[in-house]
């Protein structure tokens, strides 16, 4: 690697720094941090804020934000919750219906932004609460049962390794690979460099942030979707954290709001760093709210430091 | 416009690679084009001249799709053509590389060559990365440059960045290139290679648009030349044909002597002195003294230092080492709110990010510097601010609608005459000016040498950055040329020669006044 390159890598160096470090302090501060139940429990909690990270990641590289996550992820855990009441043979039919719902709202997003113009933050901010009131009015308490057969997205194991793991690690790797190897990758890092630019050059800006919700919403659903398989039923309100939450791992993995640099190795890293070390907290027996101190310093630390380093 | 001289351009119809027949194009309040023709063939240099604010860009970014006219058309290669994108007229042959460059400063060289238009491996998903750095390789050696396809382009120079742009156009296929005032972004011997690249591909058949205002680059450079003002056409000649003052005569309607105003001075006093300023790797060792009463002007090329030297003067940057004394007492910490309060001025380089408030009206730009000092208790003052804006309107010949106008409407020339009003309006008594005249019509340049020679008449000390030699020449009373961060040397303007300036600014003189030997 030449010095070039570990310049331009530094952001991702120093975040699997800390995540390193994290996890060395968290093995020697705590007996219980190495054992099997813990290991699996750590993943299993990546994997619900990881899956709409990951998503989240795409828009920002944009320049964009999606706020509307947080309700999607609860539509989508009371639908598919609500519609499959216990039955096997809807399970697959729900599933494909819900993704479908998302994609409409990431489709909405989109397409509201592209053509009116409108800032991404105050779009998503009122489909949110267009989303989060329509399920309210579905359901205002956890309401129906999912299926047995799709118990096996929380809780199945390959392996001994918990199933939804692969699946984050396979969304993660598909998504590394479009946003480095395919032209669509590229346009949105473009996008996020400088928007007329990248249109002046013949990029098709606005199809493709559309894209860009879509899939922030299709990954949105996913977490919904493994939420309520967890859970085995829906929650109006269960997403509503990850409205914020889910930019934490975008940003602390280095990725810029201002869009155009960035990507889902630094992302990753991040959904890491925020889940090792909620877990090792409680295992000090810190309570929740210091948590959130914790967590804040975090980002305004990394982000400091990434804005720092641009001039 | 009965002139032998001026020909129609539809007599030629049948070569023309592209022709633009009676094209217009409004914006809110303006009309900035006014059905123009202009046509091109292929293996010509076409210039495109005019004032700012003439339309050049304005009819360029409608044949490029950028635009879509409000009527006229435009032929290419015999067929009508309406472009509704900038990837249309790509697909047509038709590149256009802007005043402010089309490219991403965080994406790789290559990467942006192909941008938009990615080859795949095997015609599948995945970006031939193979084939994009080979291929802008040899694109960049076909042009005589050697830069790197991997390196990102943010580590470019401006000038390096340029020949991305013209590789990305040939990558294009493009049979018709547009430059947008490139002479804008480089100078000297950078634009020498530049004006080699595009004989070389007027030699190689392509039809080369070249937009400036600059008259001594069209004769060096175009076989013909479109001269527009004020959105219309005023005809189409061939430089060979013509001399200076007629072309002249045509930009802006009238004839114009370019000259400066008499160099009078006002008191000397001592007023700034700089020691040993070092800052980072931009400034080095810089020692500086300014006086009330006069114009220094400060030489280099882009890059030099000028502009850091500016920002730290103002307080807008910080400095590592030295002393600034200002007024005979030494400072240690400035800032811009600092020097605004000492009576230091800064006439900022970039106009649109750094000088005005676009969606402010003239009056709020005017009067943004003095608030504090004209309101009534703590409200504004609107009956005494919109006097003093209309005051300022009528002394500094701003052409605007009216004081509400939104300024980012006006033209460059004029949205710089309210900058200089807004800070006359405060009463500095030492201004830096950066590049004062960038990208404004001669009419207007004229009205704003005379404004700052009547500033140093009243005792007040500029400093003037440029890098148009004769305006440097012409304005200042003693020029310091940088250099890689270094005041090479300073020179009484009566001594001044351009080519001795010209020697400093490329480092081809030493510090001592020895000439050296540049190392490649």
């Amino acid at each position: 690697m030449s010095i070039d390159q570990l310049k331009e890598n530094r952001a991702i160096i120093v975040v699997y720094f800390i995540l390193f470090l994290l996890l060395v302090v968290s093995t020697l501060f705590s007996e219980t941090f190495l054992t099997y139940r813990n290991i699996t429990n750590v993943l299993r909690q990546a994997v619900s804020i990881g899956f709409v990270s990951l998503g989240q990641t795409f828009v920002i590289l944009t320049a964009g934000i999606d706020l509307s996550v947080g309700s999607v992820i609860s539509l989508t855990s009371c639908l598919s919750a609500g519609l499959m009441l216990g039955r096997d043979s809807m399970m697959i039919p729900v599933v494909g219906l819900v993704i479908a719902v998302a994609l409409v709202v990431g489709f909405c997003n989109g397409l509201i932004i592209v053509k009116t113009g409108i800032s991404p933050l105050i779009v998503t901010l009122g489909t949110m609460s267009i989303v989060q009131g329509a399920v309210l009015v579905y359901t205002h308490a956890a309401y129906g049962e999912v299926s047995p057969a799709f118990m096996f997205l929380a809780w199945g194991e390959i392996g001994s390794i918990p199933f939804p793991v692969f699946l984050l690690f396979a969304a993660g790797v598909l998504g590394i690979f479009v946003l480095r190897r395919t032209p669509f990758g590229r346009h949105i890092y473009a996008i996020g460099g400088n928007e007329e630019v990248a249109r002046l050059s013949g990029v098709k800006t606005e199809k493709i942030k559309i894209y860009t919700y879509m899939i922030c919403s299709f990954s949105a659903a996913l977490t919904g979707l493994y939420l309520s398989s967890r859970m085995g039923m829906g929650d109006p309100l269960i997403g509503a954290p990850y409205m914020l939450d889910s930019l934490v791992p975008v940003l602390i993995g280095g990725t810029l709001l201002s869009g155009g640099k960035g990507g889902l190795v630094g992302t990753f890293a991040g959904i890491f760093i925020l889940t090792v070390l909620s877990n090792s907290l409680n295992h000090l027996e810190i309570s929740g709210y210091w948590q959130w101190i914790v967590e804040g310093a975090i980002i305004l630390g990394a982000v400091s430091f990434y804005e720092k380093r641009k001039t | 416009m009965s002139s032998p001289m001026i020909e129609r351009t539809s007599m030629e119809m049948n070569d023309n690679i592209f022709e633009m027949q009676r094209i217009s194009k409004s914006f809110p309040g303006v009309q900035a084009i006014d059905h123009v023709d202009f046509s091109c063939i292929s293996g010509e240099v076409h210039a495109l001249v005019g004032e700012n604010g003439a339309g050049k860009s304005t009819l360029m970014k409608v044949l490029a799709g950028v635009y879509q006219p409000d009527g006229g058309k435009i032929i290419v290669r015999d067929k009508e053509a309406l472009f509704n994108s900038p990837k249309e007229a790509q697909n047509c042959g038709i590149s256009i590389i802007f005043q402010e460059f089309n490219l991403i400063p965080e994406l790789e060289v290559a990467e942006n060559i192909f941008l938009g238009r990615e080859p795949l491996r095997n015609k599948g998903l995945v970006i031939d990365n193979d084939l994009i750095y080979a291929r802008s390789k040899e694109l960049l050696e076909s042009l005589g440059t050697f830069i790197d396809p991997r390196s990102k382009v943010k580590n470019l120079s401006v000038a390096q960045q340029q020949m991305v742009e013209i590789a990305k156009a040939l990558c294009l296929n493009a049979e018709i290139i547009v430059m947008d005032e490139p002479s804008a972004v480089v100078s000297g011997k950078e634009l020498d290679s530049l004006f080699a690249i595009i004989r070389s591909l007027r030699d190689n058949g392509k039809a080369v648009v070249y937009i400036s205002h600059r008259i001594d680059e069209i004769f060096q450079i175009a076989d013909r030349a479109t001269v527009l003002k004020d959105g219309k056409l005023v005809g189409t000649v061939r430089p060979k044909d013509i001399d200076k003052p007629t072309i002249v005569r045509m930009m802006v309607g009238r004839d114009l002597d370019q000259t400066f105003p008499p160099k009078e001075m006002g008191e000397r006093k001592e007023i700034l002195s700089l020691k040993n300023i070092c800052r980072d790797r931009v400034l080095k060792d810089v020692s500086l003294k300014v006086y009330t009463g006069e114009i220094l002007g400060i030489a280099g090329l882009v890059g030099s230092g000028r502009t850091n030297l500016a920002r730290v003067i103002f307080g807008a940057d910080s400095f590592d080492s030295g002393k600034i004394y200002y007024q005979g007492e030494k400072t240690k910490m400035i800032s811009p709110k600092i020097s605004l309060s000492r009576g230091v001025g800064f006439v900022t380089e970039d106009r649109k990010k750094e000088g005005i408030v676009g969606c402010f009206s003239v009056r709020k730009n005017l009067t943004s510097l003095i608030l504090d000092k004209m309101r009534r208790w703590c409200f504004t003052n609107d009956v005494e601010e919109k006097r003093l804006a209309k005051t300022c309107v009528k002394k500094f010949n701003i052409m605007t609608p009216g004081i509400e106008q939104e300024i980012q409407y006006l033209s460059g020339g004029n949205q710089q005459k309210v900058i200089l009003a807004k800070w006359i309006n405060a009463n500095p008594k030492l201004i830096i000016m950066d590049e004062p005249t960038r990208g404004i019509d001669v009419g207007a340049k004229a009205e704003i040498y005379n404004t700052m020679r009547l500033m140093a008449k009243q005792d007040k000390a500029l400093i003037m950055i440029s890098s148009e030699l004769p305006e440097i020449m012409g304005m200042s009373d003693r020029i310091v040329v940088m250099h890689q961060g270094e005041i090479i040397g300073e020179i009484s303007s009566s001594e001044a020669t351009e080519e001795g300036i010209l020697m400093m600014a490329t480092g081809q003189v030493k510090k001592n006044g020895k000439e050296s030997i540049r190392e490649y």
